[in-house]
C-alpha cells in the first residue's frame, strides 16, 4: 500500500504510461465503455474496481489489444495503439484462468515468450530460471504445468508474463480463484514484486478490499464509466457518491435535512444525531433529485461504556443485534428516533465485555467523520 | 437381487451384440464349407485362400486408399469447421452449421443417387476419386461432431496468452491449439476411416468399374463356397479394428496424462 511505496517518486511527477482518451466500446447496441478518460503513470499499481459487467475487464483488454475500441484512443508510453496487434504491444497479461499451457512443462511455459528471442539456449534457460526464482518457484522448471496448485499456477503465469520485461503488466482478477489465506499472501507478494520490477501494474478486481490493499490508485467503475478515480484512502474516506460509498466497504446512511449553507459549511439536521454542520469538503457534488443523506463508516462510531466520555458528541441508542467475529464485534444499534439500525464495529479489547442485545447505551460520534451525499 | 432383471437384460444385450462376431473366427477356422454346427475340424485353408485372392487384394487396396483419403480430408475440413463454429461468430452461422451437419440424417441412398446425378451432369468419370468425394461428404459431419467437443473444451485465454506473448495467430494455432486437440483429431480420423471402410451404398454407386472391400464381400455372398473365406476376412477385420482402437486409446490416455485433463470418455 502507500507505506510500501512511500520511498518512490510522487505519481504526478512520473511519466504517463497509459492514457485513455474518450474511449467508447459498443457490442452491437450495448454500450460497454462510455467515454473513459484516465491516465496511468509509470510504475503505478493501478486497479480497475467494479461489479461484474461494469466494463473493467473490457477496459483492461483494450490495453492488451484483445478488444478493439469503437472510438477514442488508447496510448501506451505515448504511442497510439490503434494499429498495434496484441503480440506487438509492450504489455503482457496474467489471465483469470492463468491460461497455463497444459501440454508444456513449467519451464517451457515461462520461456514461451522467448521463442523469438535471438539469445542462445543457455541464456534463455538462465532467464527462465531467474524468472522462476523471482516468483518463488526455483527448481520447478521440469515439472508438468498441469500438476501445480492454484497458487503455483498463478506464479507461473506471473513469471511467464514478466520474463518479456513488458512496460505494463495486466492482471485480470488474478487472485479470485485462490482461497482466502493464499490470496492474502499473494496480495503482499504482488505488491513486493511490483516494487521490485518497477513496472506499471494494472489490476482488474471486483474485490474492494484487494483493491484497497494493493493499489496506488483505484478507478471505481459502474456501467462503463469511471465513477471515481482516487487513492485508496480518499476513496474510503471521501467517496464522491453514495454508490461508490456503498461499493467500498460498509457505510451507514441516515437521511439528512439541509438547513443552510454558509462560509464553506453546510448546516444539517439528522434524525438521531441532531443539528450540526459539516465542511464543504465533506460534501459530495450536488446530484439533482437525490435525497440528501449523511454516511459514516462503522469504525467512526464508538459505543461508550459506563464512565466513558465522548471526545466530541454522543447520541443515545439501543443495541439491536450483535455479530461476534473474534477480534471484532459488529453491533447494529438503533439511535433514538431512527427506525433503521446503523452498524458499528468495535475492536474487542481484553476485559471489555461484549454487550447484549437490548442494552441501552451511548454512541460517540464526530461530525468531521461524516460524508454528506446530496 | 434388486438389479437382477437389469443385469439379465444387459447380459442378453451383450450376447445379441457380440455372438455373431464371436462366430466369425469360429467358422473361419472350421474345415467344413457349410456355415453350420457341428464343427468339422481345424483348418487355415480359408486364410490361405484369402491371402492368395488377387481381386480381394485389389479391393482392399482400393478401400484403404479411399478410407485414408476420406479420413484426412474430412478431418481437415472438420478442423476448419469446428474451429470456426466454436471460436467465431459470423452471419448465418446456425444455418451454415446446420447444412454441414445435414448428411448425418440424410439416407445414404439419397446422397448416393443425388451425387451420381451431379457427377454425371458435370461429366466427371466415376473412379476411386468420386468415392472419396462421397465418403468425405458423409464422414465430415461426424468429424465435426467429434472435433467440436475437442475445440469447445479449449480455454480461449490459452490462445490469447500465446498471442499476448508474441506469437502470431498461425504459430499460436500450431504451438498451442493443435497439440491440445490432437486426441480429438485422432478420434476424428479413426471414425472417418471406419465410416469410409465399411460404406457400401455410396461406394457401389460411385465406384464405376472399381471394386472396394464391401462391394467385393457383397458380390461373394452369392457363392456359398466363398463364405468361409469371407468369415476369415471378417476375423482379420475384427482383429485389425481392435488393434486400431487399442492403439488410439493408448495415445488418447497418454495425451490426457500429459496435459492433466479430465477423462471424459474414450473409445474403450
Amino acid at each position: 500500500m502507500t507505506q510500501l511505496n512511500a520511498a518512490r517518486a510522487p505519481l504526478d511527477s512520473r511519466a504517463k504510461m497509459i492514457e485513455f482518451h474518450e474511449v467508447h466500446k459498443y457490442y452491437g447496441d450495448y454500450h460497454a465503455l462510455r467515454g473513459i478518460s484516465a491516465t496511468i503513470r509509470e510504475g503505478e499499481f493501478f486497479s480497475l474496481l467494479g461489479p461484474s459487467g461494469c466494463g473493467k475487464t473490457t477496459l483492461l483488454r483494450t490495453i492488451a489489444g484483445f478488444e478493439d475500441i469503437s472510438s477514442g484512443a488508447v496510448l501506451i508510453d505515448g504511442k497510439d495503439m490503434s494499429d498495434v496487434a496484441p503480440n506487438k504491444r509492450p504489455t503482457n497479461m496474467v489471465f483469470q484462468s492463468y491460461a497455463i499451457f497444459p501440454h508444456l512443462t513449467v519451464g517451457e511455459n515461462v520461456g514461451f515468450g522467448l521463442r523469438r528471442d535471438p539469445r542462445s539456449k543457455a541464456e534463455k534457460a538462465k532467464a527462465v530460471e531467474e524468472a522462476l526464482e523471482m516468483v518463488g518457484l526455483k527448481g520447478y522448471g521440469a515439472r508438468a504445468a498441469h500438476a501445480l496448485s492454484g497458487g503455483q499456477r498463478q506464479r507461473v503465469a506471473l513469471a511467464r508474463a514478466l520474463i518479456l520485461k513488458p512496460k505494463v503488466l495486466l492482471l485480470d482478477e488474478p487472485l479470485s480463484a485462490l482461497d482466502k489465506k493464499i490470496r492474502e499472501q499473494m496480495q503482499v507478494e504482488l505488491i513486493k514484486l511490483q516494487r521490485e520490477v518497477g513496472i506499471t501494474f494494472v489490476l482488474v478486481t471486483h474485490d474492494q478490499e484487494e483493491a484497497l490493499v494493493m493499489s496506488d490508485r483505484i478507478a471505481v467503475m459502474f456501467e462503463g464509466e469511471i465513477a471515481q478515480l482516487a487513492d485508496p484512502e480518499t476513496l474510503y474516506r471521501r467517496p464522491n457518491s453514495r454508490r461508490v460509498a456503498d461499493f467500498i466497504g460498509v457505510m451507514n446512511f441516515l437521511p439528512a435535512q439541509i438547513l443552510g449553507e454558509a462560509n464553506g459549511h453546510v448546516q444539517l439536521d439528522v434524525g438521531g444525531l441532531g443539528r450540526f454542520e459539516v465542511t464543504e469538503e465533506q460534501a459530495s457534488a450536488r446530484a439533482s433529485g437525490a435525497e440528501p443523506v449523511v454516511g459514516f463508516r462503522p469504525e467512526t462510531l464508538t459505543i461508550l461504556y459506563e464512565g466513558q466520555q465522548a471526545h466530541d458528541r454522543e447520541a443515545p441508542a439501543t443495541i439491536d443485534e450483535v455479530v461476534y467475529y473474534g477480534d471484532m464485534t459488529y453491533y447494529d444499534v438503533k439511535l433514538d428516533g431512527v427506525a433503521a439500525p446503523v452498524r458499528i464495529s468495535m475492536r474487542n479489547v481484553f476485559g471489555r465485555p461484549v454487550l447484549d442485545v437490548g442494552t441501552r447505551t451511548r454512541v460517540a460520534w464526530s461530525p468531521g467523520a461524516l460524508v454528506l451525499f446530496r | 437381487m434388486k438389479f437382477s432383471s437389469l443385469k439379465g437384460y444387459a447380459f442378453l444385450y451383450l450376447v445379441f451384440l457380440y455372438a455373431p462376431i464371436v462366430l466369425l473366427p469360429v467358422f473361419a477356422f472350421n474345415s467344413g464349407t457349410i456355415i453350420a454346427f457341428p464343427l468339422k475340424g481345424f483348418t487355415l485353408d480359408w486364410f490361405r485362400d484369402l491371402f492368395a485372392n488377387q481381386t480381394l487384394g485389389l479391393a482392399l487396396k482400393n478401400s484403404l486408399i479411399i478410407a485414408v483419403s476420406t479420413s484426412i480430408l474430412s478431418t481437415t475440413l472438420g478442423v476448419f469447421a469446428a474451429r470456426a463454429g466454436t471460436r467465431f461468430k459470423f452471419p448465418g452461422k446456425p444455418g451454415v452449421m446446420g447444412l454441414i451437419m445435414l448428411p448425418l440424417v440424410l439416407p445414404e441412398i439419397i446422397i448416393a443417387s443425388s451425387l451420381l446425378v451431379v457427377l454425371l451432369a458435370v461429366g466427371m468419370p466415376l473412379s476411386l476419386f468420386t468415392v472419396i468425394l462421397g465418403h468425405t461428404l458423409m464422414a465430415t459431419p461426424y468429424a465435426i461432431a467429434v472435433l467440436n467437443a475437442a475445440f469447445s473444451s479449449l480455454d480461449r485465454s490459452l490462445e490469447e496468452a500465446a498471442y499476448d506473448l508474441g506469437e502470431t495467430k498461425w504459430s499460436t494455432f500450431r504451438l498451442i491449439i493443435l497439440p491440445l486437440v490432437t486426441p480429438g483429431i485422432i478420434s476424428s480420423a479413426l471414425m472417418s476411416f471406419t465410416i469410409s471402410l465399411d460404406e457400401f451404398i455410396v461406394a457401389f454407386s460411385l465406384a464405376g468399374k472399381e471394386t472396394t472391400l464391401p462391394i467385393y464381400i457383397f458380390s461373394q455372398l452369392r457363392f456359398p463356397k466363398q463364405i468361409p473365406m469371407i468369415m476369415a476376412l471378417g476375423t482379420c477385420l475384427v482383429v485389425a479394428s481392435i488393434v486400431l482402437l487399442a492403439t488410439a486409446e493408448y495415445f488418447r490416455r497418454r495425451g490426457l496424462a500429459k496435459t492433466g485433463a479430465k477423462d471424459t470418455g474414450g473409445f474403450l
